[in-house]
């Protein structure tokens, strides 16, 4: 057995002790924030909970013009996210099952942007598409997601060739066309890979604040942008951040990564094992 | 014949299925690549597009004669060197210990990943709350009658940031987890026939055979450290165009400020293209050293 080292009862206990230690300190600083945005405004920081005031929730939803910056975070993943799962499908089968001369040269240059710093292209981007009379719209985001990303590029193409070629064979005597051995095929097989892709690029997209920061302005902020610029302060000292709505904010922005996370675990880690492991 | 066409066929099929990434790859990839390079050569700085002047090197050497931006990259060394070791050991420790067949594998999962999955606005905010002068590790130290720490201050500005980082270790769990599931069960049996002590079997087994997760691990986990800007400015900065405490005045962070707060494009996309080519070249040189460390059970097609 490759675990029989732990089936003995002290160190099963050391082990499970660990554990459990180690849950308490991952899981402690949720636990305070929640704690903290249900205290009293205004109240010092506590350990346990010193009161259960939902009204810090309240403020954190009216102070800043939380609907408006939900609605534009929503806007752009609704943009983004799909088109570039699709689009970065499309190459990575496109790399992994097809050929033709540049391939190799293609797909080096996509593990290579991986490494590129985002802002080198985003600045003169910005500048290009200032000129163009793109900043303050949605459109970058329609554009990029067509564009699809590296990462998942390299992840498809993983995925797509771990899949048996006498798949695609059978389907190639039976007639049937590329994209209908892809769509019909290939895709529904790559559905882990599908939504690790679609769960993380959520999680980027929702998260990110700098490009919106750079091509919006205050009234497209997405939440992400809002709350990193914008904030919580006591209305006559912008000086006083007020500790208690800013939780309530940081609890309400995670909570839709987290329930993406826990829907699609899953698939995650299905998806993560088979783009990275067999690299 | 047939088959000459067959083959321009497919030829033409890659081409259409990877030309919405090409097409948007060439404009809005290469293209500002290649501008932001040679605006670099140039003195922009926000308005003057149509005088625009080309200097030459001079932006390539003020980044290597600027006192700030060889400072910023003494921190950013400094953070980088301790954060990825670190991050990449607590990473593979818990990844091990939840891959001791313990009963709710899945929740311990969940607990120790979920600091990845939390947006990164959201993290700073939990944590400034934490560091501040009245927050909760004082409240937390004031307990246990330990003297009061100014986490954001001066002195632990740059711990506090990688205590937050190290925070997010567990975003290499479930990459370790698939990678330890594919060690074979048949050589920790062979070892342990050996006589193999649990210490032992770790650094002969288990670490060889993770070497090539952990490979990847260092470049991606380098690569981020080395560009980090978000997380000092969003810690110790008081807003976005501020420059943070001086301890994590990091390389990027410079980038951002001279380039946002001061307008100085030319200069600061200089620094981000010497940030680049220096994170290129150490890619390219661990990819060189992995062949002497990395262990790989199938021949690689690179």
């Amino acid at each position: 057995m490759v675990n029989s080292g732990i089936n003995k009862l002290p160190l099963r206990i050391a082990v499970y002790g660990l554990i459990a230690l180690l849950t308490v300190i991952f899981g402690y600083p949720f636990v305070l924030t929640v704690v903290n945005s249900l205290n009293p405004l205004g109240s010092l920081p506590t350990l346990l909970p010193a009161g259960f005031d939902w009204n810090n929730y309240v403020l954190a939803v009216t102070m800043i013009e939380f609907p408006a910056f939900l609605k534009n975070s929503l806007i752009i993943c609704a943009i983004y996210v799909p088109l570039t799962t699709m689009s970065s499908a499309l190459a990575g089968f496109a790399f992994a099952r097809l050929h033709a001369p540049g391939k190799k040269l293609f797909f080096l240059v996509i593990t290579s942007t991986m490494m590129l710093p985002q802002i080198v292209t985003q600045i003169p981007t910005y500048i290009l598409f200032n000129k163009l009379d793109f900043n303050n719209t949605f459109y970058p985001w329609l554009l990029w997601g067509i564009g699809g990303a590296p990462f998942f590029i390299f992840l498809y193409k993983q995925f797509f060739s771990s899949i048996p070629k006498e798949l695609e064979e059978a389907a190639r005597i039976d007639g049937c066309s590329t994209l209908r051995i892809y769509w019909t095929i290939f895709l529904p097989l790559a559905t882990p890979a599908t939504w690790t892709a679609a769960i993380t690029c959520f999680q980027w997209t929702w998260g990110d604040f700098i490009t919106p920061f750079m091509f919006l302005k205050d009234e497209n902020y997405p939440l992400a942008t809002a709350l990193a610029t914008i904030g919580y302060h006591l209305p006559d000292n912008p000086n006083v951040v007020l500790q208690q709505p800013s939780s309530a904010a940081a609890i309400l922005f995670m909570i839709p990564t987290i329930a993406v996370f826990f829907f699609g675990q899953r698939y995650l880690v299905d998806g993560i094992a088979a783009g990275a492991v067999k690299g | 014949m047939m088959l000459q066409t067959k083959k321009w066929r497919q030829y033409g099929t890659f081409y259409a299925f990877v030309s919405p990434w090409l097409i948007i790859f060439i404009t809005l990839g290469v293209f500002p690549l290649l501008y932001g390079l040679y605006l670099s050569f140039t003195n922009y700085t926000g308005f003057n597009m149509d005088k625009l002047k080309f200097v030459g090197f001079n932006n390539y050497k003020t980044v290597f004669e600027d006192s700030e931006s060889i400072y910023a990259l003494g921190r950013t060394l400094l953070v980088t060197a301790i954060n990825v070791p670190l991050s990449l050991a607590i990473g593979l420790f818990l990844a091990i210990l939840l891959n001791l067949k313990i009963k709710g594998l899945s929740w311990y999962r969940t607990a120790f990943y979920m600091p990845s999955v939390v947006p990164v606005v959201s993290t700073v905010l939990m944590w400034k709350f934490i560091f501040s002068g009245e927050g909760l590790l004082n409240t937390f130290f004031n307990r246990l009658h330990l003297p009061q720490v100014s986490w954001l201050g001066y002195e632990y500005a740059t711990t506090a940031l990688i205590v937050m980082l190290l925070w997010g270790a567990g975003s290499s769990l479930l990459i370790n987890l698939a990678g330890l599931k594919g060690i074979p069960a048949d050589l920790y049996e062979a070892a342990e026939i050996d006589g193999a002590s649990p210490i032992r079997k770790f650094f002969t087994v288990t670490l060889p055979l993770m070497t090539h997760v952990l490979f990847l691990n260092l470049i991606m986990g380098s690569i981020a450290s080395l560009q980090m800007y978000i997380q000092p400015i969003l810690l110790t900065g008081k807003t976005l165009l501020d420059p943070p405490i001086k301890p994590n005045y990091l390389y990027l962070v410079h980038a951002f400020q001279q380039i946002f707060a001061f307008q100085r494009f030319g200069y600061g996309l200089a620094l981000m293209w010497v940030l680049f080519i220096a994170i290129l070249l150490l890619t390219i040189l661990v990819f060189y050293s992995s062949r002497y460390w990395v262990y790989y059970e199938t021949e690689q097609e690179v």
